[in-house]
């Protein structure tokens, strides 16, 4: 009996010593509503490569090429509704010895313009020729661009030195998106 | 009180998987140590556990960070802390649980003229968890891609698993010769449920080019298997859990077959060398299975006029969830278990000398009061198996009381103290293990945490 006084005495006393030294920090479990995530995703918009000579037809100069292809990522939901920001990035680079005036209208549902970009692009003269923008979006401006199913392109050629089927020269334009997010 | 409720708190929020049960391996006074090796020198002549009270064991860890360093209440902001454990943890990095709880167990013996045999059986129910700390897509989901022009993220870091099972198992050991014991136990594994998402790859990279601003590469080999939890997604289904568990848990789960084996072996009177390993099965799974997968290349590019006739139809993201479609799959999977090899070398030492007749225990062979040793620990997992070296000492307090202290590396830390106590009250066994106990100094802050107690019946030879 001494003995099983003595186990006792030495398990307790040994249960009392790990806890007693125990010791917990305030934990505050609830903090998980605070998260808010802010990830800022860059992707391609837009690209395209036209050379001099897809400006004329049989000889004779088309002053106006258009396209107006769907655009489906703005209408995502998924993507849209924590979206707080969009900076569109624009780069033109001109190496035809013409100038030309290009416009982006940035279509909803219904054809509507909701927003439009349009850029005046000088003539190749030898030197580097880009023309740059960055558009951001916010709030009500930002809303309206949500909207865009579709983006018409619109290439006019100003008046200039005729071009033949055998001209050189590419009119291209890079355009990028940053999307700022934030979720919480 | 309010400790233990964070302590509880804390096993169920963070996760350590090495289920490594370094104190229990090779604590012959334990009935339980012959889980941790079926060919274990127990010396019992009959055993059973309290039912539910036997075995309760629980293993949480989390190498790179602890929940003090997540959920501190010390006025920083959690999205600073959140960052500061993403971009201090590596993909290696995990998090673990594992849970044990025993619903019966016991064992006898049946002796031979050659050398005893003993025959030990049970059922006990298990919980694994594990995940890896998914790095890039983490790093993605906190900070996008902007700042990361160039960078591969690695869609393989998503890696996890949890499973919840019965398993019933028969062993028996043989006592070949006075120097060696061989052992192996038969299991039968049912599955609750599983979630299973361990063989994945791919990436997605953002990087500047000369045609689109950006080349943007998105490659995926990611699946998602999950048995059991189907149906409780069904909104239609009114669920039954507690009935579910029940049935499944007594093999009406999805089943699997598994194998234990173990040795002890005595070169000289005082030297012993063991060996085991646990859990080579698996569980192959046909019930209720349902799988996702999100599989395929795409490359964006953006809107691309092509201005000839007509309008281009562009549709990115229709083209993207075409390329990388998710699909659900309802194929038959089988996972392996996670395979344990435990290995140890002892040395006794201050042989016992009865100063009285020791009537009730009475043992003729040697016994030595205390012992050093050391084991090495492996367990398989997704990535690099997992891997544990231990010393310890070995003590007979009393007859009736026995102490194994330890002190483990491994990948979760280099400073794990262990101690167990086994007590004998009669016939009443009870034993007590924890390690980390230098952790127990602020729990919160600690990356793992173990412990197993249980109380058992055992009676030894006394017609001797």
């Amino acid at each position: 009996m001494m003995q099983l006084r003595t186990i006792h005495r030495i398990l307790s006393v040994l249960i009392l010593i790990l806890f007693s030294f125990s010791c917990a920090s305030d934990l505050d479990y609830n903090q998980v509503n605070d998260i808010k995530l802010q990830p800022v995703i860059i992707s391609n918009l837009a690209y395209f490569d036209v050379e001099a000579n897809q400006f004329v037809t049989g000889g004779v100069e088309q002053n106006v090429i258009f396209d107006a292809p769907t655009v489906d990522v703005f209408s995502e939901k998924f993507f849209t509704e924590k979206l707080n920001r969009i900076d569109l990035f624009f780069e033109i680079n001109n190496t035809i010895n013409r100038s030309y005036r290009i416009d982006l209208v940035f279509l909803d549902r219904n054809n509507q313009p909701v927003h439009s970009s349009n850029f005046f692009v000088p003539a190749y003269s030898g030197a580097e020729n880009i023309v740059t923008k960055t558009e951001t979006f916010q709030n009500a401006s930002l809303d309206l661009l949500k909207r865009t199913i579709k983006i018409t392109f619109r290439l006019t050629m100003l008046a200039g030195p005729p071009l033949s089927e055998s001209s050189v020269g590419n009119l291209k334009l890079r355009s990028g998106v940053t999307a700022y997010f934030v979720v919480e | 009180m309010r400790k233990i409720i964070l302590i509880f708190a804390l096993f169920l929020t963070i996760g350590c998987f090495s289920q490594n049960k370094q104190i229990l391996y090779n604590f012959t006074s334990v009935p339980q140590s012959l889980l941790t090796n079926p060919g274990s020198d127990v010396k019992y002549n009959w055993y059973f556990g309290i039912p539910l009270l036997s075995g309760i064991s629980t293993n949480v860890g989390s190498s790179g960070f602890s929940a003090y360093d997540l959920f501190a209440d010390n006025g920083v902001d959690f999205n600073v802390k959140l960052r500061n454990v993403v971009f201090s943890t590596t993909r290696k990095d995990r998090m673990a649980i594992n849970e044990q709880i025993e619903l019966f167990n016991g064992g006898f013996k049946i002796a031979g003229e050659q050398g005893d045999s003993y025959v030990s059986f049970g059922m006990y129910q298990e919980f694994d968890f594990m995940s890896y700390v998914p790095k890039d897509i983490a790093i993605l989901v906190l900070d996008g891609n902007r700042d990361y022009l160039g960078k591969v993220f690695n869609l393989g870091d998503l890696n996890l698993k949890a499973e919840m099972l019965s398993v019933f198992h028969l062993g028996f050991h043989k006592k070949i010769n006075e120097k060696l014991i061989l052992g192996a136990r038969g299991k039968i594994y049912s599955s609750i449920y599983n979630v299973n998402s361990t063989n994945n790859s791919g990436y997605i990279y953002t990087i500047p080019s000369t045609q689109g601003v950006y080349e943007q590469m998105i490659y995926s080999d990611l699946q998602f298997n999950t048995s059991g939890v189907a149906k409780y997604d069904d909104e239609d289904y009114d669920p039954n859990v507690v009935k579910d568990i029940t049935k499944r848990a007594f093999l009406g789960g999805n089943l699997g077959l598994g194998f234990d084996a173990g040795l002890t072996y005595y070169p000289k009177k005082n030297i012993q060398f063991t060996a085991s390993v646990i859990d080579l099965g698996f569980i192959k799974h046909t019930n209720e299975v349902e799988s996702l997968t999100f599989k395929g290349t795409y490359k964006y590019e953006g809107v691309i006029p092509k201005f000839s006739s007509g309008n281009s139809a562009e549709d990115g993201f229709q083209e993207f969830k075409d390329a990388v479609p998710l699909d659900t799959l309802y194929a038959d999977y089988t996972t392996w278990r996670p395979t344990k090899l435990n290995t140890s070398i002892q040395f006794s030492f201050e042989e016992e000398v009865s100063e009285d007749c020791n009537c009730l225990n009475y043992d003729p062979e040697t016994t030595y009061k205390s012992a050093v040793g050391a084991q090495l620990f492996i367990m398989s997992t997704p990535r690099t198996p997992l891997v544990a070296f231990t010393t310890y000492y070995r003590r007979k307090i009393f007859n009736s009381l026995q102490m194994k202290a330890t002190y483990t590396i491994d990948s979760y830390s280099y400073k794990n103290i262990g101690l167990g106590l086994s007590s004998m009250l009669g016939p009443v066994n009870f034993y007590i293990l924890a390690d980390n106990l230098l952790e127990y100094r602020d729990v919160t802050k600690a990356n793992s945490l173990s412990f197993q107690l249980g109380l058992n019946v055992i009676f030894k030879d006394s017609k001797k």
